[in-house]
């Protein structure tokens, strides 16, 4: 059974390209183009994996990584960073809320930076997805 | 009302990342979510002869906007703030104020500029436009000068005009929220000349008197909230003599309410509020009144 893949991110050509690259490759893609839409698919749908872009307006990914990894029903969906924020912010911003709020959330498996060819993208979410 | 999110309205030539920070200091009060708007206005990719839409133009000017957003917000990423983005072709107003309806914001910060006569006066009339058409609170951001050196303690010691109107009362509930950062704050009551005429010199002393003491009573209002507060009597053309106080005081910033009803605000925005937030050399902190939008 083909699986779905979230793909979370505000800017409609990514979300078009990531559509097109998922279609190819026979899974089914879902979309949201903020952080609340993308927690509300997430809570809905229940995909298999999320793709998930960090400068959002209406809820980061950074947030939305932390609702995740925090939250016991959806903790063990892959996530795959898909932005243009570099992987040393990311993690300092995940360190100052750790900090903040207490406890403290894994570091995301694949984070891939913008731009990206499709076969290298295919290649994260395989080895999500196996 | 505390200040948790705030809407960066950038052109990037009027309000850049030194403006930002000065502005970080609002993070000892409630400040953990920025939300950045950059508004390509339509004439810059419009249809034009020969060339029709430029769609071209469109793509870079957004990734331009993008890769300064990226930059900024790995800044404030890293502090643990929220950081959101908007780059749209749209005309200015209506989109601050179709992003205030999405994300809420406890305060717009746009920039003013001084440049050429014509940009003051289309820069002057974005944020009277603006003030009629929210009640989220308004700052005006200005360079101090032209060599664009902006502010660094930008809540250090503001300046706040009261005329004693009901919005005068939510301004100073939202100076109470800032107590945090506010080093010192100067209140400054300007009696009108023509409230004097044909007073002798002992009723003069006496309007004096009586606004010293409700000047005084907010002063401890506010000091009871933590903020040390110095009261001030002034007498004159409220807009030269509210210029006047932050000179003498050294304010970081003018903050002003705006009347309450649609009429009265009108006059109040074209006499008072609209003509120091456009003309003065200091960031003006406007707080609207509740309206009939």
């Amino acid at each position: 059974m083909s699986k779905k893949i979230l793909v979370v991110d505000d800017d409609q050509d990514v979300r078009s390209f990531v559509v097109t690259v998922l279609e190819e490759n026979q899974y089914i893609p879902l979309v949201a183009q903020d952080g609340v839409e993308g927690l509300e698919m997430i809570e809905k749908h229940k995909p298999d994996l999320v793709i998930l872009d960090v400068l959002m307006p209406r809820g980061s990914g950074i947030r939305l990584y932390r609702k995740l990894k925090t939250d016991e029903e959806l903790k063990k969906i892959p996530v795959i960073m898909f932005t243009g924020i570099a992987l040393k912010s990311f993690l300092k911003s995940q360190k100052a809320l750790d900090e903040f709020q207490g406890g403290e959330v894994p570091k995301p498996d694949v984070y891939l930076e913008k731009p990206i060819e499709p076969e290298d993208l295919v290649a994260a979410i395989k080895k999500k997805l196996g | 009302m505390k200040i948790k999110k705030l809407l960066f309205v950038t052109k990037f030539e009027d309000l850049c990342y030194d403006a930002l920070k000065s502005l970080l200091a609002l993070r000892n009060a409630a400040l953990e979510h920025v939300v950045f708007l950059n508004v390509i206005e339509r004439d810059k990719v419009a249809m034009q002869r020969g060339s029709g839409y430029l769609k071209e133009e469109e793509v870079k000017l957004k990734e331009t906007a993008n890769i300064r957003f990226i930059d900024w917000a790995e800044n404030l990423f890293e502090m643990g703030l929220e950081v959101g983005a908007y780059m749209e072709v749209s005309t200015l107003i209506p989109e601050i104020l179709k992003v205030v309806e999405k994300e809420s914001p406890d305060l717009i910060v746009i920039g003013h500029s001084f440049k050429s006569p014509l940009e003051q006066l289309y820069a002057g009339s974005d944020v009277t436009e603006l003030i009629r058409r929210t009640e989220v609170p308004i700052l005006v951001f200005k360079h101090r000068s032209e060599d664009n050196i902006v502010p660094e303690k930008l809540f250090e010691r503001p300046l706040f005009a009261t005329n004693w109107s009901e919005t005068g009362k939510k301004t100073v509930e939202y100076i109470k929220e800032l107590g945090k950062v506010i080093g010192e704050i100067h209140i400054m009551h300007v009696v009108k000349e023509s409230a004097l005429k044909s007073l002798d010199t002992h009723e003069v002393q006496k309007v004096r008197k009586i606004e010293r003491k409700r000047l005084d009573d907010l002063c401890d209002e506010l000091e009871e909230a933590g903020i040390n507060a110095k009261p001030h009597v002034y007498v004159g053309d409220p807009q030269k003599e509210i210029e006047k106080a932050a000179k003498e005081y050294q304010a970081s910033m003018i903050i002003l309410g705006s009347s309450d009803k649609a009429a009265v605000l009108e006059r109040w925005i074209g006499s008072i509020s609209k003509n120091i937030a456009d003309k003065s050399v200091f960031p003006c902190l406007l707080i609207p009144g509740k309206k009939d939008i």
